[in-house]
């Protein structure tokens, strides 16, 4: 797949895997524009990106208005973009009698709302290229009920069907949108997940289901670049499940 | 907050009658102490008290002064 040259901001970009993303795309000649609330992950996760001309800017995607000024930046500064990669999420997980507005309202800033108004400012006239694709981590969480996760679920589901919206939306304009929906997959935010497992005989048979295995972010990134590149020209407001056959049983 | 009060927020949590729990009170008792009253206990510690719980120390509560303990 060829990236040579093409910019493609990246939203959470010091996750697990947000960071792989970063680096497959680097090593296929993009210039990363990396987004994320800590500078120090920034600079670390920059370190480990070949080639040049690599960006990073400090946002805190949990406060949606920080958002525009960050993009009209990015844009002034990097020039129009080919592709955007929504990556940023928190996976917080919590039961039902503790899922209170203000806890329900924090995920979905970070996790949805911040997506649609990143998809919303790089979709105006100069802010992208010709074939601009766009590219949401949502989750398997979105297609099946699991305990203490009605925040986080809720959050990917939004992604799913603002998804499809926004692809029918700017399809005129030539600009594809499609998720991801990653199953379960080695990284931090799952490591939260795991540190609860012997909680809860429920994430023991769902590991279960996954037959092929526990996921690398590395195998979600893989997904990303196919849907940023040309190769998927003709595919747009869809979801790719990359879940080991979780969601197959 | 008076351990009366903790007590109260325990017995709410776990949908228990007022009076119902005890400081010495077994959690292996409590029916209702199961996998997702112990999320909800690691949620209230984090939101109540600013005190981060994990599973090795969950595992470790044996009565209800042993997470009054904890909260401080």
């Amino acid at each position: 797949m060829d990236f040579e040259n093409k910019k493609i901001i990246v939203a959470g970009a010091s996750g697990g895997i947000g960071g792989a993303t970063c680096e497959a795309l680097a090593a296929e000649g993009a210039v990363v524009i990396m987004i994320g609330r800590s500078e120090e992950k920034l600079r670390n996760q920059m370190e480990k990106l070949n080639g040049t001309g690599h960006r990073c800017y400090l946002c805190d995607l949990g406060i949606v208005d920080s958002i525009e000024p960050c993009i009209s930046q990015i844009i002034e500064e990097c020039g129009a973009v080919d592709g955007f990669v929504h990556s940023a999420g928190v996976g917080d997980v919590r039961p039902l009698k503790m899922s209170k507005y203000d806890f329900m309202l924090r995920v979905m800033n970070i996790n949805f709302f911040s997506y649609v108004e990143i998809v919303r400012c790089i979709t105006k006239r100069g802010a992208y290229k010709e074939g601009l694709s766009i590219v949401g981590v949502s989750s398997v969480g979105a297609q099946y009920g699991r305990q203490s996760r009605t925040a986080y679920s809720a959050s990917k589901g939004a992604m799913d069907s603002s998804m499809r919206t926004m692809a029918k939306e700017l399809g005129v304009k030539g600009i594809r949108v499609n998720n991801i929906a990653p199953g379960g997959t080695r990284s931090s935010m799952t490591a939260d997940f795991d540190a609860y497992a012997n909680l809860s005989d429920e994430n023991r048979l769902i590991a279960l289901r996954q037959y092929l295995g526990e996921c690398e972010p590395s195998d979600v990134a893989n997904a990303v670049l196919f849907l940023l590149s040309e190769k998927s020209r003709k595919i747009t407001g869809t979801i790719l499940n990359v879940d080991g056959g979780k969601m197959s049983c | 907050m008076t351990q009366e009060e903790k007590i109260a927020m325990l017995e709410d949590m776990l949908e228990l009658d007022g009076g119902s729990l005890k400081p010495e009170t077994a959690l292996c008792s409590i029916d209702e102490y199961d996998s997702m009253a112990k999320l909800s206990l690691i949620v209230l510690c984090d939101d109540e008290f600013g005190k981060k719980l994990n599973g090795e120390e969950l595992s470790g509560f044996k009565t209800v002064k042993d997470i009054l303990d904890f909260m401080g």
